[in-house]
């Protein structure tokens, strides 16, 4: 239960009341709003003029509390990550979310986790010192602090391709491949798991399919087989390729 | 805290808690447009606009919205005629979603409504695409989506100054059927696209009426538009306490003890209950006429849980969030007992899920075996049968439990009046029957119980049950305070009930020449900790599904059919009633079934089902062997349109240029294919000498009526069908019938919205009370015009009309009755029972593309061309159409309930339980094929869930169409297609 509601007009004053035990960042509130059985605190962050949009040379820098759907609509915005980011929530959901709270909420079935883990996007973080971290880190480990901006890289070719039981449903396996000039390629499943997988970071394509199919020799749950998620995650590498 | 909400341009202060939503804040003032559909915002009947874009007022804290614009729907418009004071009207949006028929049960159309808005003031000119994007937040279980889009798509047009279609001129009659073939009424494809209104194929009969056949507006949809208070938890009452219940986390246990002090000693804890506390009494929860056709298993809390979800303890308190930490203050020590999870063990398994002395058995029940029902129904010889074909086909099926999910949730509120009479006013499709089985549950006579209905959010079988009236009655009476009692979205989908899983095996005989000799099922249906529906939900799989394929020649005329159930426990959330009623749990099995025979044999799919299936003139063949418990009785069928509906159907899907066509199947991505599939379908109206409805209607001073009618609205549009019959013999427009219903104080009794009867009985007893009334109108205007005979007077336009051509008016004849003459109030009751359900028929096709790398399908289109006798409102019955098409697609492709090796439930939510919305829609179409049913006034069968039963086994066979692969169990997903392919 939230027992306190904040609202910082700065940054530092964010950070001093974050650094309280029992205080997390409030983005858009669309998880944090529920019942909670034990008492916290909650800083918003709407007020700290975090939720810009920037292109930065062959960067998009997106500001913590932008939300899913601000990005979604945004020019820079690519192709393909504006499907992921259709599949990750509804419409009503995208103009409350925020790309930081959605990166810190999400699991192995988040299509904007996965797109991004494929593109290689860089978190900055503030708490007692300033830092960037890429989201393959954070993603397994989320940890303590305030994200401020998340950065992606708008000179890849990026691809994301997905199988699910609808056309808006959840993926249950989801691959985004980012491919840089220098040849440079990253593959990323989703649809499984705790957090997405990092299928491949290599010099090149060579071993694409192969790369996503060991990558999800274990992924079984309930709602798919190893089996099947092996086989169509490499049948979806190959297809991003295309 | 304090904070200000500026709410339509208002400023309003308020003291809240930090963790209060803004859905809390808002509806706390009074703004009850804003909706709860669900914890985490995927539903969107909770939306409102902040700063002009849609957002889920239930997923934000009310503190976030300081500072930012709020709009609700309140500040949209108003009802157009408000006495001497100047109104503004309604907003074009609500005008459109009134006209187009695209308000149902109204629980998500505020909503839907918001986000219209938000779209047209940043695009007043979007394509049909962005509208669809645009309310995809918003999920609605009722419409299929397809008239809400239409009704942004208008107002848009409207809000732009373009010229106003004018849809009284739009002819959306497309003929009369011919004897032949209905080829050549083929509508113009042309107008389906703008055409709000459905292809109707008329039956030359209702050409002279004046309401009956004509899309009227709902008599509800100017209030549900505006988001007036008119569902159950809009009520609002002093002292009213918030209820919650504990629930068992185990699937099998004794309660060995159980402490309350805690939780009784929280402030604001105002009662706490357990099995210790109230009166043990055995009662079933389907809400059924009496006697109950099933076992009587359940309490209201029981020293025993039989499925994780089960009760343990009430509690109510001043505010939910009191109540729920009530709850986790309650210690329970449990004794776990092993648990029967799988149907299959429960007969010959060692637990016995139901030991309790006070069990009381029903026909062949037995809870030693774990059985709460078997059914053994044999027509013909069905072994001689077999013996006689030339070809046996044999094979398994299974379908899966799937749950209503109306987007209102289960809610009751009750207090004691200042008679101390207790009311319930609660979202239930049966009023009537929760005061009868509430009364022994709670030990008073049921003359102290009023039952109130107000307009319901949907129920789609799931409020047929007596389900949680009890939890609040028992803290009304424990408290004396009123009570709520709602459920969350994890309740609806642990704790409520749903569609029975079964697993089918068929066994078909047939002769070289595409006859049926003989055609068997067996299901065995799990009906989960409780028996509620158990013989009657598995005895329409078979009686409605098994009945449509009698054979043909001799076979048809003695058709030899078998149909076996065991209706098993098990320790799993029960089963029960859901839209269908056990039909869709047939239709997956028999029309894969017949589509493999067909493929197999070599006969076309349509001609094979069509040489077989059952033509008017004869008997319903399970007329003569079953009856839900009761004496059968042999009934004949005097009307199928099932030809014309496949005709039409197959015409608007192009069905002849597709089916068998290598190189459309190939249109497709180079890793796709395309298919095509059909499923038939009949299905039943009503349940013959057993269902009841009543109906009274009084003459007024200015000459309207007063309709009062038990029977229960559940958001299909029943008030408006039914005072659209009384009006047309009234003679009078629909605006003239003010319609009260299910008020078990005020209205005549009606069972209740289930087994598609409304329009038929309830209607016929409508139509009963207007014709007693129109009587007496006839009578007192002979007196007014000094003639002799009443007889030949005409009621019409408002006025009664002698054959000379002088005419008294409606209003002279009241005020006549009322204060001139040999006062009488002018009224007339009536009600109806029907000897028989004549069955409507359909034809369901599917067009699917299939991905055979991936096995991902996607359907493209839905068309149902359907026979439910004379359509009263298009509007309405096409919107019946279109909302079942889109359940019942998530029954093909998407939805199942499934538990993990301890009971518990993998799908909780809207998250892992997908329902389709607005922007993932395929195209659905649907056309209705006129028969005039003889055994009506107005020749009305029923529409409601024929639409639930085709389409998962179309989407089947157009998935084998397309790819060669054949899924034995729905949903059709793609793990089963991929594996399939495979094989």
């Amino acid at each position: 239960m939230i027992t306190i509601y904040h609202r910082p007009r700065t940054l530092d004053e964010a950070l001093t009341l974050l650094a309280q035990p029992n205080t997390f960042p409030l983005g858009g509130g669309t998880l944090l709003s529920q019942p909670t059985a034990d008492p916290v605190e909650v800083v918003d962050l709407q007020s700290l003029g975090l939720d810009s949009l920037t292109k930065k040379g062959y960067d998009l820098e997106i500001g913590a509390t932008c939300t899913l759907q601000t990005l979604l609509e945004s020019e820079h915005c690519p192709a393909a990550l504006k499907v992921a980011i259709k599949l990750e929530a509804p419409i009503n959901i995208r103009n409350s979310a925020t790309v930081a709270g959605a990166l810190v909420s999400s699991d192995g079935r988040s299509p904007f986790a996965t797109a991004l883990l494929a593109l290689d996007a860089k978190i900055t973080m503030v708490s007692d010192k300033s830092s960037v971290i890429s989201v393959g880190e954070f993603l397994p480990l989320p940890r303590r602090g305030l994200i401020t901006s998340v950065a992606i890289p708008l000179n890849t070719k990026f691809s994301f391709e997905f199988v699910s039981k609808t056309p808006a449903d959840k993926p249950l396996v989801a691959a985004a491949l980012a491919q840089w000039n220098s040849g440079r390629t990253r593959l990323s499943l989703g649809g499984y798991g705790q957090s997405p997988l990092l299928a491949m970071d290599g010099p090149e394509a060579e071993g694409l399919d192969s790369a996503a199919r060991n990558a999800y020799h274990e992924a079984q749950d309930d709602w798919a087989s190893a089996e099947y998620r092996m086989d169509v995650a490499a049948t979806l590498a190959k297809r991003c390729l295309v | 805290m304090n904070i200000t909400l500026k709410i339509n341009g208002v400023d309003h202060g308020l003291d809240i808690a930090p963790s209060s939503t803004l859905l809390a804040a808002l509806r706390g003032l009074g703004f009850h447009g804003v909706k709860f559909g669900d914890e985490g915002g995927l539903s969107g009947s909770d939306t409102i606009l902040l700063d002009g874009k849609p957002v889920n007022a239930g997923s934000i804290l009310a503190a976030q919205a300081e500072g930012h614009n709020i709009a609700t729907i309140e500040a949209l418009g108003e009802h157009p005629e408000q006495g001497w004071k100047l109104s503004g009207g309604l907003h074009p949006l609500q005008k459109a979603f009134i006209e187009t028929g695209a308000v149902q049960c109204g629980y998500c159309t505020p909503a839907q409504i918001l986000a219209a808005k938000s779209l047209l003031e940043k695009n007043p000119n979007p394509s049909e695409a962005e509208v669809r994007e645009a309310i995809s937040g918003v999920l609605c279980r009722c419409t299929g989506y397809l008239k809400p889009v239409q009704a942004v798509l208008k107002a848009a047009a409207e809000m732009r100054g373009d010229t106003r279609l004018d849809w009284d001129t739009i002819n959306w009659d497309f003929g009369t059927p011919k004897d032949d073939s209905s080829q050549s009424d083929t509508p113009t494809p042309t107008l389906t696209g703008v055409l709000v209104r459905p292809r109707v194929v008329v039956t030359p009969d209702k050409q002279k009426w004046q309401t009956v056949g004509k899309p009227e507006i709902k008599v509800d949809a100017i209030k549900l538009a505006q988001g007036k208070p008119a569902f159950a938890a809009d009520f609002e009452k002093r002292g009213l306490l918030h209820a919650k219940v504990l629930l068992s986390p185990h699937a099998h246990a004794i309660i060995k003890k159980i402490d309350t002090s805690k939780a009784k000693a929280l402030q604001g804890v105002a009662a706490v209950l357990t099995w210790q506390d109230i009166p043990r009494v055995v009662y079933s929860t389907a809400g059924q006429s009496d006697p109950i056709p099933g076992p009587l298993d359940t309490f209201s809390l029981d020293y025993k849980v039989r499925f994780v979800g089960d009760r343990v303890a009430f509690v109510a308190a001043e505010t939910s969030e009191i109540a729920e930490k009530a709850l986790s203050l309650i210690e329970v020590e449990y004794d776990v007992l092993p648990a029967i999870l799988d149907s299959r063990e429960s007969m010959s398994s060692k637990i016995q899920i139901h030991d309790e002395p006070e069990f009381v058995n029903f026909a062949d029940s037995n809870p030693k075996k774990n059985l709460a029902a078997e059914i053994r129904i044999d027509i013909g010889d069905v072994e001689k049968g077999f013996a006689e074909a030339d070809n046996i086909f044999e094979a398994e099926y299974e379908v899966p439990k799937v749950q209503q999910a109306h987007i209102e949730p289960h809610v009751v509120v009750t207090y004691w009046d200042e008679d101390d009479r207790l009311v319930i006013r609660t979202s239930t499709q049966v009023p009537f029957h929760v005061r009868r089985m509430m009364a022994p549950v709670l030990g008073l006579p049921v003359k102290r119980i009023r039952v109130i209905k107000p307009r319901i959010g949907g129920g789609f079988g799931g409020k047929q049950e007596v389900l949680i009236e009890d939890v609040a009655a028992h803290l009304t009476i424990a408290t004396k305070q009123p009570v709520i009692y709602e459920y969350t979205r994890e309740e609806e989908f642990i704790a409520a009930r749903s569609r029975h899983p079964m697993r089918v095996k068929m066994k078909t005989g047939v002769k070289k020449d595409g006859t049926i000799t003989a055609n068997a099922m067996y299901a065995l249906s799990d009906t989960g900790a409780n028996g509620a529906h158990a013989l009657t939900v598995t005895g329409n799989t078979g009686h409605k599904a098994m009945a449509l394929y009698v054979g043909d020649g001799e076979y048809r005329k003695a058709p030899n059919i078998r149909f076996y159930a065991d209706i098993v426990y098990t320790n799993t959330p029960p089963s029960g009633a859901y839209r269908g009623y056990g039909v869709p749990q047939g239709y997956w099995p028999l029309d894969r079934h017949m589509e493999k025979i067909a493929r197999a044999m070599g006969f076309d799919p349509i001609d094979f089902r069509l040489k077989n299936a059952i033509h008017a003139g004869e008997y319903h063949p399970f007329s003569t062997a079953w009856n839900e418990g009761r004496e059968p009785r042999p009934e004949i069928i005097h009307t199928v349109g099932l030809e014309q509906c496949v005709a039409q159907g197959r015409a608007a899907i192009d069905w002849d240029d597709k089916y068998g066509n290598e190189e459309w199947r190939r249109l497709a991505a180079p890793n796709k294919r395309k298919g095509i599939g059909i499923a038939l379908a009949m299905q039943g109206t009503a349940i013959p000498y057993l269902d009841m409805g009543g109906a009274s209607i009084k003459m007024n001073d200015d000459g309207s009526f007063n309709l009062l009618i038990g029977a229960t609205d559940l958001g299909t549009g029943s008030d408006t069908v039914l005072a659209q019959m009384a009006a047309e013999v009234l003679g009078v427009p629909l605006e003239d019938m003010i319609c009260y219903s299910s008020d078990t104080d005020f209205t005549p009794f009606d069972k209740g919205a289930y087994a598609s009867s409304t329009t038929y009985i309830s209607g016929t007893a409508a139509t009963k009370a207007a014709q007693i009334v129109a009587e007496r109108i006839k009578i007192r205007a002979a007196m007014m015009l000094n003639m002799d005979k009443h007889d030949d007077i005409i009621l019409k336009d408002r006025k009664a009309t002698a054959p000379d051509g002088r005419s008294v008016s409606m209003t002279e004849i009241a005020l006549d009755s009322l204060h001139k003459n040999n006062q009488e109030q002018i009224m007339g009751v009536a009600s109806y029972v029907s000897p028989v359900s004549p069955p409507p028929f359909a034809a369901q096709f599917a067009e699917v593309t299939v991905d055979v790398e991936t096995g991902q399908v996607t359907v493209d289109r839905l068309v149902m061309a359907v026979d439910s006798g004379v359509i009263v409102n298009p509007l309405t019955a096409s919107g019946q159409i279109e909302g079942g098409m889109t359940q019942a697609l998530g029954y093909a492709v998407c939805e199942e309930m499934r538990y993990d090796e301890k009971g518990r439930a993998l799908e909780r939510d809207f998250d892992r339980y997908h329902l389709f919305r607005a922007d993932e829609m395929p195209e659905l179409e649907t056309i209705f094929v006129e028969t005039f049913e003889p055994s009506h006034p107005f020749g009305v069968k029923a529409v409601a869930e024929i639409p639930m039963d085709g389409v998962a086994p179309a989407v089947g066979n157009a998935v084998l169409d397309a790819v060669g692969a054949n899924v034995d169990d729905n949903p059709v997903t793609p793990e089963k297609v991929w594996r399939a392919l495979r094989k």
